[in-house]
C-alpha cells in the first residue's frame, strides 16, 4: 500500500530505443544530461582546451558545492516545498567554522559545528513549516535573512582566514581526475540516491510531495517528512560551509544569493517537479554540473560578462519548457 | 501634511522592519543616540551618517572612522548602514527615516547615484547640511531634486585604477592581463577597471575581463577558468581585495605564484598581510576610515560656519611588499602624508 503517485526514474528499457527517442518525454527527463552532452560538444568546438584535464577537473572542483546544496534543495522540492535558506545557511555555517577555528577549537570540532548549525537551522526550517503551518517560502524567506544576519553578527562582518593544511589538500588534491570535494559530492548522490528510492523514508517523502491528503491517507506523517528533509537540506548546507572554508580558504560573511537560485535552477534543469512527488538525484546532480559547465565554458571561449546572466536563463527556461513534455 | 507623515511613519517603520529582518545586523552597530529627544543644543553639530551595507568590511572600516572622527569633534554620531551592498531601497528608506529627525548635517554614502535623491531633496527643503562621501550623488540627479552637498569627500576610482595598471606595466612589462570585475554593470567596479586600463603601456593588453559579483569564490573558480583560457597570463586586475584573495587561490592552485602578478584594490588587512606573505603582488589602499573620519570633521567645520571646499580627494596608496608592514601598522590609516583640507579649516 505505499504511495502509486511516486514516479520512479526513467523506466526500465521496455520499448524499442528508436521508438524511445522519438519520444520528448525521454528527452524531457533527460534534459539535463542532453544539455550537458550539447554545451560540451559546443564549447569543445569553440575552445579545444574546454575539455583538457585540467579544466576538467577545476569545473568538478568548482561544482562540489553547488551540487551538494542541490541535492538538498531536491529532498525539499520533492515533497512540494523549497528552501531558500540554503546559501545563507550555508555561509551562516561557514562562519561557525570560522568561529570556532579563530576560537583554538580542534579542526573536527569546528567541522561537526558547521554541519550541526545547518542541521539545527533546517530543523527549525522543518518545524515551522510542518508544526506552525507556515508556507515553506515564507518561512525560508525568513531564515534566508536571518542566517545571513546571524552570520554577520558571528563573524563581525569581516572575513576570517582559515589556514589549514588539511583543507587546502582537501579543496585542491584527489584522485585524478576527481578532487576530494567532488567525490564527497558524489558519495553523498550515491547515499541519497539510495535513501530516496531504497527506502521507506525515501518513498513517504516522494508520496508526501505527490500527494499530501494520499500520504496523510496512508498513515504517512508528512509534518515528520517536512521536518526530516529541511534536515536534511540543512545538513547538507552545513557541509557544503565547509567545502567553501575550505576552497576560499577562509570564511566570509558576505551574502550570495545566486547561489540559492542556482540550486532551483539545477534542480528545475535536472527534471524534478516543483509541484512535488517527482524526483531524482541524478537529475539535479547534471542540472548543478550544467550551470557550471555553462559559466566555465563561456568564461573559457570569452563571451562577455553581459551575457553570461543572459545565457543561463535561457538554458534554465529551456530546460523547463522541454519539461512540459514529461510524462 | 498628513499624508507626509504617514509616508514618514511608512518609511519608518520600513527601516525598522528592515533591522529585524537582518536580526539587527546592521543597525545594531549603529550608535545608541538615535533618538531626538536625546539632543544637546550645546553641541557644535548634529550627525547622521548613512552608509553602504556592513556586509563589507570597507565599510565597516568607515563607520569606524565616522566616530573616531566624531569622538575627536565631540560629536555623537547616529550612523545607519544598508543591510547590503545592494540593498539600494533599504539605505533610501534609512536616510527617509532619519531625514525627518532634528540632525543638523547628514554624512551619506549612497549605493548608487540616485538612490538616495527623495531623502536628499527632503533634507535640502530643510537646510540641513549635506556631505556626500565616497560615492558621489548623481550631479543631475541632486540639481533635480534641489539637493547640492555641501562638499564631496572620496576617493577618486578611476585614479586607484590607473595606479594599479602603472604597477602592472611596472611588474610585467609586457604581455597578457585579465580583469575580474565585481558585479556586471556596477559603477565602482567600472570605474576602477577603466583606471587600471588607462594606465596600461601599449605593450600590456587585458585580453579578459569577467565579473565575480564581488564574491572571492566565485573569483577563485572565474580566475582559474582565465588561466585555462590564456596560458601566457601575465597578471590579474581585481576590483577589490577580498576577490583579489581568491584570485591568489586560483594562481596558488594552478601553481604559478609568482609568475601571474595579482593587483587587488581597497587595502584591507587581510590583503596587506597577504602582500606581505607574498600572495598579492600589490593592492591599492583607499583609506575608508580617513573618508568617514573626514565626513564628520566637514560637519564640525560647517555647523561652526567655515565654507567647505567642494570637492576633497581623499588618500590612495599603493601598498607593495616593500611597505606592506608599514601599511599593516598604520592600518586603518594612511601609512604616507596626505592632505586634510578639513581638518585645516577646525584648526
Amino acid at each position: 500500500m505505499t504511495a502509486t503517485t511516486v514516479e520512479a526514474p526513467p523506466a526500465p528499457p521496455a520499448p524499442a530505443r528508436s521508438q524511445r527517442l522519438r519520444d520528448p518525454a525521454f528527452w524531457a527527463d533527460w534534459a539535463a544530461l542532453v544539455g550537458l552532452i550539447g554545451l560540451t560538444i559546443v564549447f569543445q568546438a569553440l575552445n579545444s582546451t574546454f575539455l583538457s584535464y585540467g579544466n576538467v577537473q577545476s569545473i568538478l572542483v568548482a561544482a562540489a558545492i553547488l551540487i551538494i546544496l542541490s541535492i538538498g534543495q531536491t529532498f525539499t522540492i520533492a515533497t512540494g516545498g523549497i528552501d531558500l535558506s540554503v546559501a545563507s545557511v550555508m555561509t551562516f555555517a561557514a562562519c561557525a567554522f570560522g568561529w570556532a577555528f579563530t576560537q583554538g577549537w580542534a579542526l573536527p570540532l569546528c567541522m561537526v559545528l558547521a554541519v550541526v548549525t545547518g542541521l539545527v537551522f533546517g530543523a527549525v526550517n522543518g518545524a515551522l513549516i510542518a508544526k506552525g503551518r507556515i508556507p515553506d517560502f515564507v518561512v525560508t524567506l525568513g531564515s534566508l535573512s536571518a542566517a545571513s544576519g546571524l552570520a554577520l553578527i558571528l563573524a563581525d562582518g569581516k572575513p576570517t582566514t582559515v589556514i589549514s593544511p588539511f583543507l587546502l589538500k582537501f579543496s585542491t588534491r584527489g584522485i585524478g581526475l576527481f578532487g576530494w570535494t567532488f567525490l564527497l559530492a558524489v558519495v553523498i548522490a550515491v547515499i541519497t540516491h539510495v535513501v530516496l528510492f531504497n527506502t521507506r523514508f525515501g518513498t513517504h517523502v516522494l508520496a508526501a510531495g505527490g500527494s499530501p491528503e494520499a500520504a496523510t491517507a496512508t498513515g504517512i506523517s508528512t509534518a515528520r517528512i517536512k521536518i526530516a528533509v529541511y534536515t536534511v537540506s540543512g545538513v547538507l548546507a552545513g557541509l557544503s560551509g565547509i567545502l567553501l572554508v575550505a576552497r576560499i580558504g577562509a570564511s566570509s560573511p558576505a551574502a550570495d544569493t545566486t547561489m540559492t537560485l542556482n540550486t532551483v535552477a539545477a534542480v528545475v534543469l535536472g527534471g524534478v517537479s516543483l509541484l512535488g512527488g517527482r524526483a531524482t538525484i541524478v537529475g539535479p546532480v547534471l542540472g548543478a554540473l550544467v550551470l557550471t559547465v555553462l559559466v566555465n565554458g563561456l568564461t573559457l571561449v570569452g563571451v562577455s560578462q553581459f551575457y553570461q546572466p543572459l545565457a543561463v536563463g535561457i538554458v534554465v527556461v529551456l530546460a523547463a519548457l522541454l519539461m512540459r513534455f514529461q510524462k | 501634511m498628513g499624508a507626509s507623515t504617514s509616508i514618514r511613519r511608512i518609511a519608518t517603520l520600513g527601516a525598522t522592519l528592515t533591522c529585524t529582518a537582518a536580526a539587527l545586523a546592521a543597525c545594531g552597530s549603529s550608535s545608541s543616540g538615535s533618538g531626538p529627544a536625546s539632543g544637546d543644543p550645546a553641541k557644535p553639530a548634529k550627525v547622521a551618517a548613512v552608509i553602504k551595507g556592513l556586509d563589507n568590511p570597507f565599510f565597516q572600516t568607515m563607520e569606524d572612522g565616522i566616530k573616531a572622527g566624531a569622538s575627536t569633534a565631540g560629536i555623537d554620531p547616529t550612523i545607519q548602514a544598508a543591510n547590503s551592498i545592494t540593498d539600494t531601497t533599504g539605505q533610501a528608506d534609512k536616510l527617509t527615516a532619519l531625514a525627518g529627525q532634528d540632525f543638523s548635517c547628514y554624512v551619506v554614502n549612497p549605493i548608487t547615484g540616485t538612490n538616495l535623491v527623495q531623502g536628499l531633496a527632503k533634507l535640502a527643503a530643510a537646510k540641513k547640511t549635506i556631505v556626500n562621501i565616497d560615492s558621489p550623488v548623481e550631479e543631475e540627479a541632486a540639481q533635480a531634486a534641489g539637493a547640492t552637498p555641501a562638499t564631496y569627500i572620496g576617493t577618486d576610482n578611476v585614479a586607484a585604477g590607473r595606479l594599479a595598471g602603472q604597477e602592472m606595466v611596472k611588474q610585467i612589462t609586457s604581455g597578457e592581463v585579465a580583469v575580474i570585475g565585481g558585479t556586471s554593470g556596477d559603477v565602482t567596479s567600472g570605474k576602477r577597471v577603466e583606471g587600471f586600463t588607462s594606465g596600461l603601456s601599449s605593450s600590456v593588453k587585458v585580453v579578459q575581463e569577467v565579473a565575480a559579483d564581488w564574491n572571492r569564490e566565485k573569483a577563485l573558480t572565474q580566475a582559474t577558468t582565465v588561466l585555462r583560457a590564456h596560458p601566457d597570463l601575465k597578471g590579474f586586475y581585481v576590483a577589490n581585495d577580498d576577490m583579489a584573495l581568491g584570485v591568489v587561490r586560483a594562481v596558488e592552485n594552478a601553481g604559478k605564484t609568482g609568475d601571474v602578478k595579482v593587483i587587488g584594490t581597497d587595502g584591507v588587512e587581510e590583503a596587506l598581510t597577504s602582500v606581505k606573505d607574498g600572495g598579492l603582488t600589490a593592492t591599492v589602499a583607499q583609506y575608508p576610515y580617513t573618508i568617514g573620519e573626514m565626513g564628520v570633521e566637514a560637519c564640525a567645520a560647517a555647523a561652526a560656519g567655515k565654507t567647505l571646499p567642494t570637492t576633497v580627494n581623499a588618500p590612495v596608496e599603493l601598498v607593495t611588499q616593500d611597505v606592506a608592514d608599514q601599511a599593516l601598522k598604520a592600518t586603518p590609516k594612511p601609512f604616507g602624508d596626505y592632505e586634510d583640507p578639513i581638518a585645516d579649516l577646525l584648526k
